[in-house]
């Protein structure tokens, strides 16, 4: 029985390949590849034109990036939400169970360049903000760190969320129909986090308080980054598809049991 | 299946399957593992830098009152969700662990790539406290157990408890005095005074400064019994917390 289900899978294989990771790998490779660039700019011009914002290098240097990047952000995430949408599967009860399997392993690809996004976010530019604020007095609510942190690396991981939510729901037979609770959680979630930052500025500004970075002030972004957690559901979910597309004898053979 | 339990099985070699689907199985695994690195280093990440964060940051907030009160407890609480996870789902006993070297790699990356060579704090001034022996005992106690019980209880309070004496080989060296000006500091104390931070003046740090309620000694185990008592709370907290966001369920309308 295996040996046959060996020679079809590889005959099919030369067909169309099930895990195809090259747009995985490009998705990593620009996400890093970008983020190691604006690393190596705010070490430049961190210090050469981000401690006073009110001197006219502050304007060329950091207020241009954020004049850029929001609409480019708003842009991006309109524009990936309606691709994905437009070249959805109009009719799932077409999908083959290899062409199900192959969506599925694309949609693991997405969110890990999701998750990649969610690191240099959540973890990396964030507590980055952490030290900014104990180099600068800030003057300002956009500091070059909140111009990253906040403006560049929190729309991008959101977007990402967005794309991963719509491939699944475009491509993927199982969440087409209705809403995947934890999918719901995943996507809207961090997106909850860009509100919130409007809440924190406000906060800052009007109530200036010295800079406990473990402020309560602070505690709601903590809320919505649990919501990432969320991806418990969607991975499980996915296991269950895979579980049920390669059927009783695939999960035979690979456990043995 | 009896044939296994029999001494004879051991001798037939194991020949796994190779075939595509288990290229297929192969391959999510290595997607999960990737995604589950990344998407803990950062949400966790978040979590504690926004909760004990200024402990963790600044060698001068590592006292003995609130440090061990408050790391153990804010720490648990992504490990025991992601052991909720992963334990009863996959018998994967690796829950804790995972979640907290993910927190090390991003607080490490961090600390050293923008307090250190972006902003110029010294490396030794912004060293991050280590849960991993505490997460290594939570996965053995539920590995072993199987039962969030125990490891609520034992699990819990073990992981508080070793806190302190784990970190104390990393930290204990700044705790050295030093005359300064004509009084008395720590090492700890003096990066402090040393490396200006703008935003944290000596009085802002949430730290231990004695009251007349104190008996001086125990302020170490009477802070880290506290957070084990927390801790055996905070457990089935986030067991079930992680539970809740493993679920399946399906809405019709948004």
């Amino acid at each position: 029985m295996s040996v046959t289900t060996e020679v079809a899978g590889r005959s099919r294989a030369e067909v169309e390949k099930v895990v195809d990771l090259r747009g995985m790998w490009i998705g990593l490779a620009v996400l890093n590849g970008f983020y190691l660039i604006v690393r190596i700019y705010e070490q430049i011009y961190g210090w050469r034109a981000g401690l006073d914002s009110f001197a006219p290098e502050f304007q060329t240097y950091w207020m241009s990036i954020l004049w850029t990047e929001i609409p480019l952000e708003l842009i991006s995430g309109i524009g990936l939400a309606g691709w994905l949408w437009k070249t959805r599967v109009r009719d799932m009860s077409t999908v083959t169970p290899r062409q199900e399997m192959k969506a599925i392993a694309d949609n693991a690809a997405w969110l890990v360049v999701y998750a990649a996004a969610i690191y240099w976010g959540a973890s990396f530019f964030t507590e980055q903000d952490g030290t900014w604020h104990m180099t600068v007095i800030r003057d300002t609510d956009f500091t070059p760190s909140h111009i990253i942190e906040f403006y560049m690396s929190y729309p991008i991981y959101s977007i990402m969320a967005i794309g991963c939510f719509f491939h699944a729901k475009t491509r993927i037979p199982y969440f087409s129909k209705g809403y995947s609770i934890a999918y719901l959680i995943v996507s809207i979630g961090p997106f909850m986090i860009i509100p919130n930052v409007g809440l924190n500025e406000w906060g800052h500004t009007f109530w200036f308080m010295e800079e406990l970075f473990v402020a309560p002030l602070h505690w709601g972004f903590v809320f919505f980054g649990w919501m990432a957690l969320g991806v418990f559901g969607v991975v499980i979910q996915l296991l269950l598809n895979i579980h049920r597309v390669i059927g009783k004898e695939g999960v035979e053979l690979l456990t043995g049991a | 299946m009896e044939d296994r339990m029999t001494g004879k099985s051991l001798d037939i070699p194991a020949r796994p399957y190779t075939g595509e689907k288990s290229r297929l199985s192969r391959a999510y695994d290595y997607l999960i593992l990737v995604l589950a690195l990344f998407l803990f280093i950062g949400s966790f990440h978040l979590h504690v830098a926004l909760t004990v964060g200024d402990w963790d940051f600044w060698q001068d907030w590592k006292d003995r009152q609130w440090w061990p009160l408050i790391t153990p407890l804010m720490m648990i609480t992504f490990p025991a969700a992601v052991q909720a996870v992963l334990w009863p789902n996959f018998r994967l006993p690796l829950g804790a662990t995972l979640c907290i070297s993910c927190l090390l790699i991003g607080t490490w990356i961090t600390r050293f790539f923008a307090y250190h060579m972006w902003n110029f704090f010294p490396i030794n001034e912004v060293l991050p406290a280590t849960m991993l022996p505490s997460a290594l005992v939570l996965d053995a106690i539920l590995m072993l157990s199987n039962s969030l019980t125990v490891t609520s209880i034992f699990g819990g309070m073990a992981f508080a408890l070793l806190f302190y004496p784990t970190n104390w080989p990393i930290f204990g060296m700044f705790h050295v005095p030093v005359e300064y000006g004509g009084a008395q500091l720590t090492v700890a104390d003096l990066f402090g005074f040393q490396y200006i931070r703008a935003g944290t003046p000596e009085y802002l740090r949430i730290i231990e400064r004695g009251t007349l309620r104190t008996y001086g000694q125990y302020a170490t185990p009477l802070s880290a019994f506290c957070s084990a008592l927390l801790c055996t709370l905070m457990y089935p907290l986030w067991w079930y917390l992680g539970k809740a966001f493993a679920t399946t369920k399906y809405v019709k309308n948004i």
